[in-house]
């Protein structure tokens, strides 16, 4: 049995120590937001925050991530309204300034890279509040064990996106 | 239930009936009544009639099924057959077409049903979304507000061309009524004629010609609205295909044969020590493994895959000799040479006569249409024979003929549902993504729910293909320069085959391989010609297609090979290559600017117009290739740029793509890349803008990487580092020019032909900033750089 604490609340699961964590995530826990991508650490659909840092749960596997801080999509709100201590009440209906942009932007195509590129880009605007293009792309080619690829050719749009995301961190999450 | 009276009025080509005076609620639903035989002719299965029993799991043609429902809330509901792959249409376009057309609020449609075979009505695939301007959707729309305005005119007494309708009311004559009340307390069903075949690749089309709104009356069309399921997919609300769990549900994994022509030997032994919650089903020469948890199941079908053995087989000619195979050893002759509309006049004349000719070939490599996730299903087979299929498939009806076909029954036990999930870019728009029928017959064997996900190996190694295709082109130029004549022969194996390859492994049923007898354009070796011709002032032309079986199938134990798919924009994607870089060469020898050239040589006002727009907006130079600065040797960048333009569903298309090329390493950097887009009239323009972004970096993609790698036998790509694809550090400035354009009349696709047009482009600005061309597909590194150093 392994405690991870996932979005916030600590779990105990009975996967085995060798099981990669998204499998666990997606499996045991039924999150949606990391996908099955290559099973590689070659795409980056899988991301998640481990202690703030992207990691690709794919080839990581669940014991090695025991008592760690684990953030997935569906953990983006709950890490933004932490970050501006909200109270629960003022953090019930809010979404992460990373979500909100990806919407204002409507980036998705089809979508399926777009929880991991949106993992990827709340690590950087954490360390980066106003990266240059340069650094988006840097942030999204080279700083991880892979290019994160998005085949619809959404690249643009995550710019955009990074970009849009950055002006609402700015002014305080609205 | 009290019925006051009974009534039916005909609609144009469609009949309303109606029941007054139901206890509560009401509405007025639009159904089909089939014209013809042909529904389900595929399979053999007889067409419903549409006085007779209604067709079991379909929406019942006779009493209830629905394209669209007015409720007494004033809402609207629609259903379409058409699922979204992230073109975003369905949610944005399909609901602002038939808001216009009914005269209602974007947000009056509140509901949109897709995917499901037995809750919508018109099959077809996730393609063509906007029907070359009329999609199914926008006549049943259309006959609906007919029927709605007769029974406003009845209600209001007054004459129908004295009504007007604005968001859901009609007034008129002093008086109004919301749509609500028209259908309030009445049983209201509207029966519009369609015609074709539910479970064939186009599905059904709705028939007849209500009279549409004019394009001078839409406020809706032409805004950008939001496309809904970006909200939910954002938020983590979304279901995807991935997350669809059964009670019951086993986890699956396959274990895929060692090439494309081996045949079992014998299944490896299961370690129960390691997985005793594991079984092995093995039916031909298909093998999976199923166990409770889904990394169990990924651990016990690679330990029974080290320990199972295949036959060798080496059947395939490999890439090195892919072309030379092609044209030596293929067989050309058996399917019929087409023929374009625009040949005309004496070629052979044209070519002897004239000052200065041309002639060269073209190669298109094998591309993937490669899904950043692999194919993924859940079957649950039941006792009683029914078949329920959770998938993300482009065609959920072709998908429920093949199946039926696969457990020789009939497509009413088969129910599919298509959710979201990867984009297939037209890898299952003829009804199989790779999974589903594995799961069904893993979920037959075992008797429980089975979901069957590919590993990354499996979906790039045991997928079907975008064909390889090679070009001939011949020219000559007349005393001024003009093109005196032109001749293509396209050459391409079958560009589709829907054959599930699980379905071939077991050696069950399935539809013939293409060439083998079957029926449809998509069962044909034929090598339609799919690339409108441009340039209509070129005196003599000559454009033929030549097909042949698909690589390696004959010679394959299996039958299998080198299956091919159609792939966005496809067969004018492997035609429109060789013509558009043939054409900036053309502009090259005759000394012309190659945008300029283009337009000398055109007739249609749309085309030259998109030319001029994007040379425009990309602050073009107007000169002739390659250009002053052009190098082919050193380490310092050059620059060059060039031009491709393409007529695809009612959509012209031009685009510019300005390029650095390294000629030491041969690396291509596109730097900026500018597109203009005339679809007529444009329904969304945010979302437009984002599809043509999205697939102007795919085009970038397939030109500068994408080439299937094979050997022997089989393809040899496996994961993103054998098939690379753009990153974001690839992403070019791009800009995109729409061209709104009423006076067409109609919407034409934007999700298509984008990604074609990079590859032309990018290998004319090649020539531009080397003087040297390279007639072959990706434009990669080492390619480049040999050509340079010849």
């Amino acid at each position: 049995m392994v405690k991870i604490i996932v979005n916030g609340v600590q779990r105990e699961v009975q996967a085995p120590d060798d099981t990669p964590l998204l499998y666990v995530l997606r499996n045991d826990l039924q999150l949606s937001g990391p996908q099955f991508g290559c099973g590689l650490a070659q795409c980056g659909a899988c991301s998640v925050l481990v202690e703030g840092k992207e990691v690709r749960s794919c080839v990581t596997l669940v014991s090695t991530v025991a008592n760690q801080e684990i953030t997935t999509l569906e953990g983006l709100p709950a890490r933004w309204a932490k970050l501006k201590g909200l109270s629960p009440d003022q953090a019930k209906d809010i979404l992460h300034p990373v979500q909100q942009a990806w919407i204002a932007e409507q980036t998705p195509l089809c979508g399926f890279c777009q929880s991991g590129m949106m993992i990827v880009a709340t690590e950087l605007l954490e360390s980066n509040p106003n990266p240059t293009v340069a650094q988006i792309k840097g942030a999204f080619t080279t700083s991880g064990p892979s290019p994160h690829l998005c085949r619809c050719g959404s690249y643009t749009a995550i710019i955009d996106a990074v970009k849009h995301a950055a002006v609402i961190m700015a002014r305080g999450g609205k | 239930m009290a019925i006051a009276n009974e009534a039916q009025l005909s609609v144009y080509r469609a009949t309303l009936s109606r029941r007054q005076f139901v206890k509560s609620g009401g509405a007025l639903v639009v159904g089909v009544a089939f014209v013809g035989p042909s529904l389900l002719k595929a399979q053999g299965f007889q067409a419903p009639k549409v006085t007779g029993a209604p067709f079991k799991n379909s929406l019942d043609p006779t009493q209830l099924s629905s394209w669209i429902e007015i409720h007494p809330d004033n809402t609207v509901l629609i259903r379409t057959g058409k699922s979204d792959f992230g073109q975003g249409s369905t949610f944005t376009a399909y609901r602002q077409i038939v808001a216009d057309e009914l005269s209602v609020s974007f947000e009056a449609i509140t509901t949109v049903v897709a995917g499901h075979t037995d809750q919508t009505p018109d099959g077809s695939g996730a393609f063509d979304f906007l029907g070359r301007g009329t999609p199914n959707i926008r006549k049943a729309a259309a006959y609906t507000y007919q029927a709605l305005l007769d029974l406003a005119s009845e209600r209001l007494k007054v004459p129908k061309d004295q009504l007007t309708a604005k968001d859901g009311v009609f007034s008129g004559g002093g008086k109004s009524i919301a749509y609500g009340d028209l259908v309030k307390d009445q049983q209201l069903k509207l029966t519009i004629p369609v015609s074709g075949d539910l479970t064939g690749i186009m599905g059904l089309t709705v028939e007849g010609n209500p009279p549409m709104k004019p394009v001078s009356a839409y406020t809706v069309i032409g805004k950008s609205h939001p496309n809904s399921i970006i909200t939910s997919k954002v938020t983590a609300k979304e279901t995807w295909a991935t997350d669809i769990r059964l009670p019951g549900m086993l986890h699956g994994r396959m274990v895929h044969p060692k090439t494309l022509g081996s045949t079992l030997v014998s299944v490896g032994q299961l370690d129960k020590s390691k997985f005793p919650n594991s079984q092995v089903v093995v039916k031909g020469n298909l093998v999976g493994v199923v166990a409770p948890t889904e990394w169990e199941a990924i651990q016990a079908s690679q330990q029974v895959a080290s320990a199972t053995k295949w036959t060798d087989w080496k059947g395939l000619p490999g890439n090195e000799k892919l072309y030379d195979s092609l044209r030596k050893e293929a067989d050309w002759t058996t399917a019929p040479v087409m023929k374009s509309d625009a040949n005309k006049g004496d070629v052979p004349a044209a070519l002897a006569s004239a000052r200065k000719k041309f002639s060269a070939t073209y190669h298109f490599p094998f591309m993937k249409h490669a899904p950043i996730g692999p194919t993924i299903a859940v079957a649950d087979v039941k006792p009683d024979g029914a078949v329920h299929i959770h998938t993300h498939n482009q065609n959920p009806q072709a998908l429920r003929g093949e199946i039926a076909t696969m457990l020789g029954t009939t497509p009413d036990h088969v129910i599919v549902h298509t959710h979201p999930g990867a984009g297939h870019y037209g890898r299952s728009n003829g009804g199989n993504s790779g999974a589903e029928d594995d799961a069904v017959i893993l979920s037959q064997a075992v008797g429980k729910p089975v979901r069957v996900q590919w590993m990354r190996a499996e979906d790039l190694q045991w997928s079907t293909q975008s064909p390889a295709a090679f070009a001939d082109v011949e020219f000559a130029l007349d005393e001024k320069g003009r093109i005196a004549g032109y001749q293509i022969d396209h050459y391409m194996p079958a560009f589709q085959d829907d054959r599930p390859i699980g379905a071939i492994l077991a050696g069950l049923p399935t539809m013939p391989a293409p060439g083998g007898g079957g029926s449809g354009f998509t069962s044909s070796t034929a090598n339609f010609l799919g690339d409108p011709w441009s340039y209509d002032l070129v005196p003599n032309v000559a454009e033929r297609g030549h097909g042949t079986f698909q690589v390696g199938q004959k010679a394959s134990p299996l039958a299998v090979g080198l299956r091919d798919h159609s792939m966005r924009t496809p067969g004018q994607y492997q035609q429109n290559y060789p013509r558009e870089l043939a054409f900036s060469e053309a502009a090259a020898l005759a000394g012309a600017d190659p945008i300029q050239f283009r337009i000398d040589h055109a007739k249609e006002e749309r085309l030259i117009n998109v030319l001029k727009q994007v040379r425009d907006a990309s602050g073009w130079s107007t000169r002739p290739s390659p250009s002053s600065g052009a190098k082919f040797v050193g380490s310092t960048p050059v620059r060059g740029r060039g031009v491709s333009a393409m007529f695809r569903s009612g959509t012209h298309w031009a685009c510019v793509c300005e390029i650095a090329v390294t000629p030491s390493t041969g690396a291509i950097a596109v730097e900026k890349y500018t597109i203009a887009v005339d679809p007529g009239i444009v329904v969304n323009p945010a979302q437009l803008k984002r599809q043509v972004e999205g697939g102007a970096m795919m085009g970038i993609s397939h030109a500068l990487y994408e080439e299937a790698m094979f050997d022997e036998s089989g393809i040899t790509s496996r994961d993103w580092n054998t098939y690379p694809i753009a990153k974001m550090t690839d992403t070019p400035e791009i800009k995109v020019v729409l061209i709104n354009n009423p006076k067409v009349g109609s919407y034409g696709g934007g999700s298509e032909a984008a990604n074609a047009l990079a590859a032309p482009a990018i290998a004319a600005a090649l020539h531009d900033a080397t003087g040297k061309v390279l007639r072959r597909l990706p434009l990669k590194r080492a390619y480049v750089q040999a050509l340079l150093k010849s």
